[in-house]
């Protein structure tokens, strides 16, 4: 197993010793690749650096695909009686625009993060199960792949991506679609799932000696949070899922009314991980924001042991208010005050991280860097957000405000203010880290504003529209319900729609920016070592990191490591006095690099068993022997998987590695 | 930033007059009691929301970098921090205990003076009056459909249920929403505190035109109400023998009554037999059930509330008047001169073709071969003319 292949020094162990490493025999028939270029080394690769990579690519392009969504929404709404889309097209098109921006983006590029960044924050090689992580990515493609042929294959979804019973049972829904989606989110979430195992393997098991969890980097502490949210919440929506695929597919009545059973099981079922999704979407934005801030205050994070503990209590208060999506649905009043109250209480923990931001800038010496643009962004946009949360926590306010677009102003304010701002300010802040590369600072400042003011364009005229009784998911508005005053739905619905676009246009610069910073003809210089004066262990290494991350495995002694390596603080006049630079730090690394560095090999496998799945997939819906067929590719890769030798042998390449040097496994691999 | 204004705004967004859906403006004592709850909250939450932006947009002008020495690597103060987190703990105690009694207060059942039954389907609403001593009298049931008529000044509890899909029941104006769910019961207290229209909307999202389903509450003074109910009771009024209205009968009795019911309608066979025209919804409609059009000329819409059956000079005539002389212009229901003919013979003309509902050949084989919402009946002209003729005189 993978496992095994990490450095064998414990790494609690606190030696720092280089590791010893003692390759298990080849039995198995089957060879790895080999490959250390071309398509084949991504295809096949295992190194979370990659992935993490192949990850962010993967989610912005379903970001533009949810774009595209929300887009042709705020054409069919820009004026009454809109007929850009059908009414089916329309359910169809708000239904793929959660499940895309939720499933497809937020999740997996903040897996894209935690990828990339979780083991360099803590100073480790590689994840605990590197196949297990290529597995998961390529279940996200291939999940993510799966759900949208359904556009092709009879339509998409089209009952919310809350999925409600009956509505979305095979009688009112009688497209496949529903089935696409129920078993694509099976297919990633599977992804998600073994993510999140593996990451708390990681972060809990392979953190650099002298790392104790109080010692961690803030980002890796919000990344350990939510996948225990993950490993809690995921299991909910499998069986919800498994449930609803069974009750399109095989005639079973679980939410049957006329057999007995209530839909209401559904929606407890679904509220019930939904809600701990929401705080597993916003929770990275949170981390980064922790991250970026107080490298461009030049101050550490105003009070780190509140901001983790309150990460912790979000985590935990998170699964006590699934009901309040639920306060109109009939649950009785003892419930409805119940939730309500507890609601209130997760306020409490979201202040304490707006309050610590705020202070971490308070008396430092702030550097309006795009990265730091889109983390004083969040801080303010969530914090509208987080209000207006409080608004509906009051349910006989939320009566009147549930499914309104209220709630569409409320929760784009949480998870585009939040989490998508987050993503942002992590591009600017690590580009330089993954690629080597800066990107444009003026391009980055017009990302940033056109972002900003298009989604407050966007977003703020819905708190208007929904108290002024637009609900939500209607395919049109009507005149002779919209009023006339300052406040009628025609005008800040138009408004709404010309902050969509800016909002793309925001979207296109990034893009832009990138082309520009890595097209062939790209004049942009290397990246330097530490361009933002970086506090954390990510920054003591190479731009990009080697294949190894670390020559080195560093030993860890404070909060900051890499802050305090760079400054000397005098404890009697607070003076800080910068004492090393980043390339002196590397350098003194580099020279006590580890002899013997093992990295694990790449594998045939993880891809073969992923793909395998939405087979299966289309099996359910079109031919039972499609299952069996996937069935098949699926226990040919698990046996693959099992019999595949831990690493490559030296005859497997061409030409052959030198077999007698210590550091083959550089040689081949790096 | 825009986000204050736009926090700002809808904070603001009581003082709008004429969005006929605004939820900041009660129009009867439940509502009332939520926005007594609510606008506190806002303003509590405005405040902060200046306060926290106040600080951020102080902290990175104040502490930009202008070449000052690095800061004090300072990691927090703890008393501060508890500080700030009973702080607005205790903002939200403030918050919670109100809230907590206006829940139970909107919960109460106990003072009803009036029960109405009502039922959402894909896409209309149903409303069953069961006789009662409530709402002044009622001595036999009343089922009607698209306006829910109430008397002004009375607790009214609606009874919500639902035929197919999971619903959701909202007049802002008079109370909160609450779903209607298969299978379930829910109650929802309703109260208005004068005569008068009050818009809503289904807001659980039901499918293809849940865009479509809307619905008006009309409260009338208890008098006038009593007129309804009486007008609602009314026997049928078969058309004059040889007039459009009797040919349209006809037309109806053939291509409508299968699933409308009209109540008092019959038949006459050749040999004189009369037989009563009872309507089968239910094998025809997968929610098992269509609007009653009994009296369909007493209400104001059709089609789900989408369309009006006023022209817009009649409807605005309602719409616009005063309390007190609404109950008598409400009451004249649809005139040959008020009638909207031209969105109703769409409607008759081609029902899915004006709102998207399940109702082709092919979609009804995915239903068992049944319709959800309305079919195009493929009516001739002639056929149209008739059967509007003869639904004028329902009223």
């Amino acid at each position: 197993m993978a496992i095994i292949e990490r450095p064998s020094t414990p790494a609690l162990a606190g030696s720092g010793a280089p590791a010893v490493v003692t390759p298990s025999q080849a039995y198995g028939v089957l060879k790895r690749p080999v490959s250390t270029t071309g398509w084949r080394s991504w295809v096949f690769t295992v190194d979370h650096k990659k992935l993490g990579i192949m990850y962010g690519v993967v989610a912005m392009f379903f970001f533009l695909v949810g774009g595209v969504e929300a887009l042709l929404i705020r054409l069919q709404l820009a004026g009454p009686e809109g007929t850009v889309l059908s009414a089916g097209l329309y359910n169809e098109m708000f239904t793929m625009h959660a499940t895309t921006m939720v499933f497809l983006f937020v999740m997996p590029m903040a897996a894209a993060f935690a990828n990339y960044l979780v083991p360099l924050q803590i100073g480790a090689r590689d994840v605990a199960f590197p196949r297990i992580n290529a597995f998961g990515f390529w279940c996200f493609l291939a999940g993510g792949l799966f759900l949208n042929t359904s556009w092709l294959l009879g339509g998409a979804a089209d009952g919310g991506w809350f999925m409600y019973q009956p509505n979305a049972n095979a009688l009112f829904s009688p497209s496949h679609g529903v089935d696409f989606w129920g078993l694509g989110l099976q297919i990633t979430g599977i992804a998600s799932l073994t993510g999140a195992i593996n990451l708390i393997v990681t972060i809990l098991n392979m953190r650099a000696p002298g790392m104790t969890l109080m010692k961690m980097p803030i980002f890796t502490w919000m990344i350990l949070v939510i996948q225990f949210l993950l490993v809690f919440a995921i299991p909910v929506i499998t069986v919800a899922l498994f449930l609803l695929m069974f009750q399109r597919e095989f005639g079973a009545t679980f939410f049957d009314v006329s057999a007995g059973a209530d839909p209401l099981l559904w929606q407890h079922l679904f509220w019930i991980f939904g809600h701990p999704e929401v705080y597993i979407l916003v929770l990275p934005g949170f981390g980064i924001v922790s991250e970026v801030l107080p490298v461009f205050s030049r101050k550490p994070l105003f009070g780190y042991r509140f901001v983790v503990f309150s990460g912790a209590a979000i985590g935990f208060v998170g699964w006590g208010v699934w009901a309040h999506h639920m306060f109109a649905s009939g649950l009785g009043p003892v419930s409805v005050a119940v939730f309500s109250v507890a609601t209130m209480l997760i306020a409490i923990p979201t202040g304490v991280k707006i309050v610590n931001w705020t202070l971490t800038m308070w008396g430092g010496k702030i550097w309006f860097t795009t990265s730091m643009l889109f983390a004083i962004g969040l801080v303010v946009e969530f914090t509208i957000g987080g209000l207006s949360g409080v608004t509906h926590a009051v349910a006989p306010s939320d009566t009147q405000q549930t499914d309104t677009y209220y709630i569409v102003a409320h929760f784009h304010y949480t998870i585009f203010g939040g989490a998508v701002l987050g993503l942002f300010a992590g591009f600017y802040y690590w580009w330089p880290k993954m690629f080597g590369k800066m990107l444009s600072e003026r391009l980055g400042k017009w990302n940033f504003w056109l972002m900003i003011i298009g989604m407050n364009l966007t977003f703020g005229p819905m708190h208007i529209i929904g108290l002024q009784g637009q609900p939500r998911r209607m395919m049109n508005w009507t005149e002779a319900r919209a009023g006339e005053g300052f406040f009628n739905l025609g005008f800040w619905n138009r408004v709404a729609s010309v902050g969509s676009f800016v909002i793309a246009i925001g979207v296109a610069v990034f893009l832009l920016n990138v082309w520009q910073t890595h097209k062939k003809s790209s004049k942009t210089p290397k990246a330097p070592l530490d361009p933002w004066d970086a506090r954390s262990l990510e920054w003591m290494t190479a731009s990009p990191p080697k294949e190894h991350n670390f020559d080195a495995i560093p030993t860890v002694h404070a909060l900051d490591e890499f802050f305090h390596r760079k400054y000397e603080v005098d404890h009697d006049t607070g003076e800080v006095r910068k004492v090393a630079t980043g390339e002196e730090i590397l350098a003194a690394e580099e020279a006590k690099a580890d002899k013997h560095i093992h990295l694990p090999s790449p594998s045939y496998w993880p891809i073969i068993l992923a793909f395998a799945l939405p087979l299966m997939g289309y099996g359910v819906i079109y031919n039972r022997l499609l299952i069996v067929a996937g069935g098949l590719v699926v226990l040919l890769a698990m046996f693959g998987w099992a019999l595949e030798p831990s690493v490559a042998d030296d005859s497997d390449y061409d030409p052959p590695a030198d077999g007698g040097g210590s550091n083959k496994e550089l040689a081949t691999i790096g | 930033m825009l986000g204050l204004t736009a926090a700002s705004a809808a904070v603001l967004a009581g003082c709008a007059k004429d969005a006929p859906q605004d939820t900041w403006q009660p129009k009867g004592e439940n509502a009332q009691k939520i926005h007594d709850l609510q606008w506190p909250v806002f303003l509590v939450a405005g405040i902060v929301g200046v306060i926290v932006m106040v600080a951020v947009g102080y902290a990175v002008v104040r502490f930009r970098d202008k070449g000052q020495p690095m800061p004090e690597q300072s990691h927090g103060k703890p008393a501060l921090e508890i500080a700030l987190t009973i702080l607005p703990a205790l903002i939200l105690v403030g918050v919670g205990i109100p809230t907590v009694s206006t829940i139970f207060d909107l919960a109460d059942t106990s003072d009803t003076e009036c029960i109405v039954n009502v039922t959402g389907q894909q896409w209309w609403w149903e409303y069953d009056y069961p006789a009662q001593e409530g709402c002044g009298g009622i001595s036999d049931p009343i089922v009607t459909s698209g306006q829910l008529v109430i008397p002004a000044n009375t607790n009214v509890l609606l009874r919500l249920t639902s035929r197919d899909v999971i619903h959701s029941f909202w007049i802002p104006a008079l109370n909160g929403k609450k779903d209607t769910v298969p299978g379930r019961v829910h109650t929802l207290r309703m109260q208005a505190n004068q005569p008068g229209i009050y818009a809503g909307q289904c807001t659980e999202f039901c499918g293809l035109s849940h865009a479509n389903m809307k619905m008006e509450a009309v409260a009338l003074n208890p008098d006038d109400f009593q007129t309804w109910v009486a007008n609602q009771l009314e026997s049928y009024v078969a058309p004059e023998a040889g007039s459009q209205a009797a040919l349209g009968e006809a037309a109806f009795t053939a291509n409508c009554a299968y699933c409308h019911q009209v109540n008092g309608l019959s038949s006459t066979a050749p040999d004189g037999t009369v037989t009563p025209v009872l309507a089968n919804p239910d094998q025809f409609v997968v929610s098992g059930s269509a609007p009653n059009l009994t009296h369909l000329m007493t209400r104001n819409t059709f089609a789900g509330a989408t369309w009006d059956l006023l022209t817009d000079e009649c409807r605005d005539r309602v719409w616009n008047a005063s309390p007190e002389e609404f109950g008598a212009l409400y009451l004249q229901g649809v005139t040959a001169e008020c009638l909207n003919a031209v969105d109703l013979r769409e409607w008759i003309r081609n029902a899915p073709a004006k709102k998207p509902m399940y109702a082709s050949d092919a979609q009804k084989a995915n239903s068992g071969g049944k319709v959800r919402g309305m079919p195009a009946l493929g009516l001739n002209e002639t056929q149209i003319d008739q059967i509007i003729a003869y639904l004028l005189e329902r009223n």
